[in-house]
């Protein structure tokens, strides 16, 4: 099998090929002929401008407000869809009756609620928490709601037999049994919190990382706009892959089976 | 009994629901939060009643959807035909998927202020964003459907003498299917949200900019009013694409 | 029935043309061989089964013949030409049944593949399905899907989907090794039977002994490690062939016992 060893350099070098020869080739094609656009630049000022705000700590406050937000908004309707979803989860009565109202309720695009938001509360860090909140709940309930009907009816079945008290059966026998897939509903979550903040800040809110693209925007400055971009998917990006590392190493035994 | 009793669920839901809004409605008429925050059920759907009535809230609510269909169709076909080219060919997923794998996460609504750079604050921007933030799902979805296909369905077509076209369309494409539709659910539920957004920063003609300026007037009725026909919107799309996919994957269904 | 058949087709054997011939053929996967030295003359009319331990190379030289692989040396001849890729009328039958049939078509539909790409006009489709449908005994169930049909259904949904290509060349790579012994013991004579109707040319490898001697004109088993051809012996049992009588003839254990001995050596 002489194809294995080149199976780990070589993918990893061919991943990078051609992104690699576009930027070149676009760095050359702009500086060779001088062009000037107010909506694209070079690779190279792109990294400057990068660096530049890097070093002024402008990305870093406006990182801070941004995830400020996105994270204020996660725990809130994390906690809502975490109860809310353990309680449909556990009883089908209530599970069944609710369903209607949470299939029609869910469709609300997050950002048409923003208004709602920016009337009772204005600009600011509350009204982003606030939609992010709303659009935190839903992947936290579903994914509780199936984690709790998702638990094997046998381990249940021991818990009766050992005869566990409430707490113990909870503690003992629920929640590690259910951590697996609410981590998983968390690492999800916290992707929807980051775009929901980020859409906030580009619509009306003068805050975060949105605000921070939009002005650069409007200051015809568009290395440090493109660079504010690359840095918004490198956020998302971490954070999913930091997660991912988590769920690895507290969950390996359970890992899921389906690669999203 | 069985036959009846999902049927006497989905009523139990629906009266479930009557009874939220029910709840809704006392909570506004107890004033408990000030009724220029949240209306009552009574004042939205009059609000709704009257916008239809004058005549303003159609156009609206029409530039809205529209918007939203043509960028998911655009949408659709580039990142379908995008996403089968690449999927089939082992040569391209190696060098180009890694590529789109990466810019997976990139939120669609940070290209805004790009596009608003190329296009200015016009409905082609707007279409653009549409399409270009569906786009993403559609690709990479189908891009793994055509990926994932079976290989020994590719032996057997080559046993068969099936022609190249053939092959795409009679095996790769209805294989993929499933993978596909998933994408193009998830692409439906971004057109709607950046057809909002895209309304509501270039004020173009449409609900986005509806509830916005009732907002900005403190005009709670309308802007729930809004709100609610925006979810149905959500809704009925959500479900009308539901039908289409129950339909084509019938196959699924019919597991032992 | 058949027996004037096969006494026909031993008059005419000096001059019985020979369909397939492996001339020295040699296969290497992954820098391994997997096949030397293979030369193998196949008549048209016969039916060969291939046995032997894992790793010998029986379904590699199946493949070989399907198309779906070129030696990479000596020559494999269809009709005294080389063999450069698959042909419409030398059709396979995979041992993985669900995954050689299209889920997404019913069992009417997957055969109709094989008779879209045959060219058949559209209206002629359904009913030609029907009918090899019918060969197969599934004639009730043309319009159900693969995952509502037992294993030994689907297999033989592959097998009329082969028949739609009218072949001349059968080949059959361990197609009832997942099934439960009943359905084998059928499945085995519907082969039979439609074989001796057709007068199909059959290369059938198989791990099972007992079903090679039951089926075949002539066995050949191969050794692994590089895969060669070990032993061959002719199957002198009369046609048509049953489930009882057959297998307690004393040639028939005779040579089940032969074929035992070779299979213990060759996995030593």
């Amino acid at each position: 099998m002489s194809g294995r060893r080149e199976r780990g350099g070589g993918a990893a070098a061919k991943a990078v090929i051609v992104p690699a020869a576009l930027l070149m080739l676009a760095e050359l094609a702009m500086r060779l002929t001088g062009f000037k656009s107010d909506s694209v630049a070079p690779p190279s000022e792109i990294l400057v401008a990068a660096f530049q705000a890097l070093h002024d700590g402008s990305i870093a406050r406006a990182t801070g407000e941004t995830l400020l937000s996105a994270f204020g908004g996660l725990a809130i309707g994390g906690l809502v869809g975490l109860i809310v979803g353990i309680v449909l989860g556990s009883v089908a009565i209530l599970d069944r009756l609710f369903d209607f109202s949470i299939e029609t309720i869910r469709p609300i695009p997050p950002i048409a609620l923003m208004p709602i938001a920016l009337m009772v509360f204005g600009f600011g860090a509350r009204l982003e928490i606030a939609v992010v909140a709303f659009a935190a709940v839903w992947p936290v309930l579903i994914l509780t709601r199936a984690a709790i009907a998702g638990i094997e009816p046998q381990l249940l079945e021991v818990a009766r037999a050992l005869r566990l008290g409430f707490g113990a059966r909870v503690f003992k026998i629920v929640v590690p049994a259910i951590l697996p897939r609410l981590f998983v509903a968390l690492r999800l979550a916290t992707g929807v919190a980051v775009i929901v903040a980020v859409t906030v800040e580009i619509t009306v809110n003068p805050v975060g990382l949105g605000y921070a693209i939009m002005i650069a925007g409007q200051s015809l400055r568009p290395d440090l706009m493109l660079a504010l971009l690359i840095w918004i998917g490198l956020v998302g990006w971490g954070l999913n892959f930091a997660l991912q590392a988590t769920e690895r190493s507290l969950f390996g035994f359970a890992m899921p089976r389906a690669r999203p | 009994m069985t036959r009846l009793a999902p049927f006497a669920w989905r009523l139990a839901g629906l009266g479930v629901g009557i009874l939220l809004v029910l709840l809704w409605q006392r909570i506004a008429d107890a004033r408990v939060i000030p009724a220029v925050f949240l209306p009552g059920p009574d004042q939205a759907w009059a609000s709704l009643l009257a916008g239809f009535e004058s005549g303003g809230l159609w156009p609206k609510l029409l530039a809205t959807v529209l918007r939203m269909v043509y960028g998911w169709l655009l949408a659709s076909l580039l990142g379908i035909a995008i996403g089968a080219a690449i999927g089939m060919s082992a040569l391209a997923r190696t060098y180009i998927g890694p590529t789109l794998e990466f810019l997976r996460p990139l939120p669609a609504p940070a290209i805004i202020p790009l596009a608003i750079a190329f296009f200015g604050l016009s409905d082609t921007m707007v279409l653009g964003v549409i399409g270009f933030g569906a786009l993403w799902p559609m690709l990479l979805a189908t891009m793994h459907g055509f990926a994932a296909v079976e290989p020994r369905l590719y032996e057997v077509a080559r046993t068969l003498g099936l022609s190249r076209l053939g092959v795409v369309v009679k095996i790769a494409l209805p294989s993929s299917l499933p993978d596909i539709l998933a994408g193009m659910r998830l692409g439906l539920t971004i057109a709607l949200i950046l057809a909002v957004v895209g309304e509501m920063l270039t004020g173009q003609d449409g609900l986005g900019t509806w509830i916005l300026r009732a907002a900005r007037a403190f005009r709670a009725a309308d802007l729930f009013a809004g709100v609610i026909l925006l979810g149905l919107l959500g809704y009925l799309s959500a479900q009308a694409l539901s039908l289409v996919e129950s339909r084509l994957l019938r196959w699924r269904a019919r597991a032992r | 029935m058949n027996e004037p058949r096969r006494l026909e087709e031993f008059a005419v054997a000096a001059e019985a043309e020979t369909l397939i011939e492996f001339r020295d053929v040699g296969v290497i996967l992954g820098g391994q061989p997997i096949l030397q030295g293979i030369d193998l003359n196949i008549r048209r009319g016969e039916f060969v089964c291939v046995i032997g331990p894992s790793g010998c190379g029986k379904t590699t030289a199946l493949r070989l013949l399907a198309g779906l692989l070129r030696p990479s040396s000596g020559t494999v001849l269809y009709r005294g030409e080389a063999l450069s890729g698959p042909r419409q009328n030398i059709a396979v039958v995979f041992q993985d049944y669900a995954r050689a049939l299209l889920p997404w078509r019913t069992a009417a539909g997957n055969v109709a593949l094989a008779l879209e790409s045959l060219g058949v006009p559209a209206a002629e489709r359904g009913d030609r399905a029907r009918e090899l449908l019918a060969k197969v005994g599934l004639a009730a169930h043309a319009r159900r899907y693969p995952a509502e049909m037992s294993g030994g259904m689907q297999q033989r949904v592959q097998i009329a989907r082969c028949l739609a290509q009218n072949p001349d060349v059968l080949l059959m790579d361990e197609p009832f090794g997942a099934l439960d012994a009943m359905t084998r013991q059928s499945l085995q004579d519907e082969v039979l039977g439609i074989v001796a109707a057709t007068g199909a040319t059959v290369f059938f490898v198989t791990h099972d002994l007992e079903e090679a001697v039951y089926l075949g004109d002539r066995v050949i088993g191969l050794r692994p490690h590089p895969g060669r051809i070990g032993i061959e012996e002719t199957v002198p049992l009369p046609r048509p062939r049953d489930q009882l009588t057959t297998r307690e003839d004393p040639a028939f254990l005779r040579l089940r016992r032969a074929l035992f001995d070779f299979t213990k050596s060759a996995k030593a």
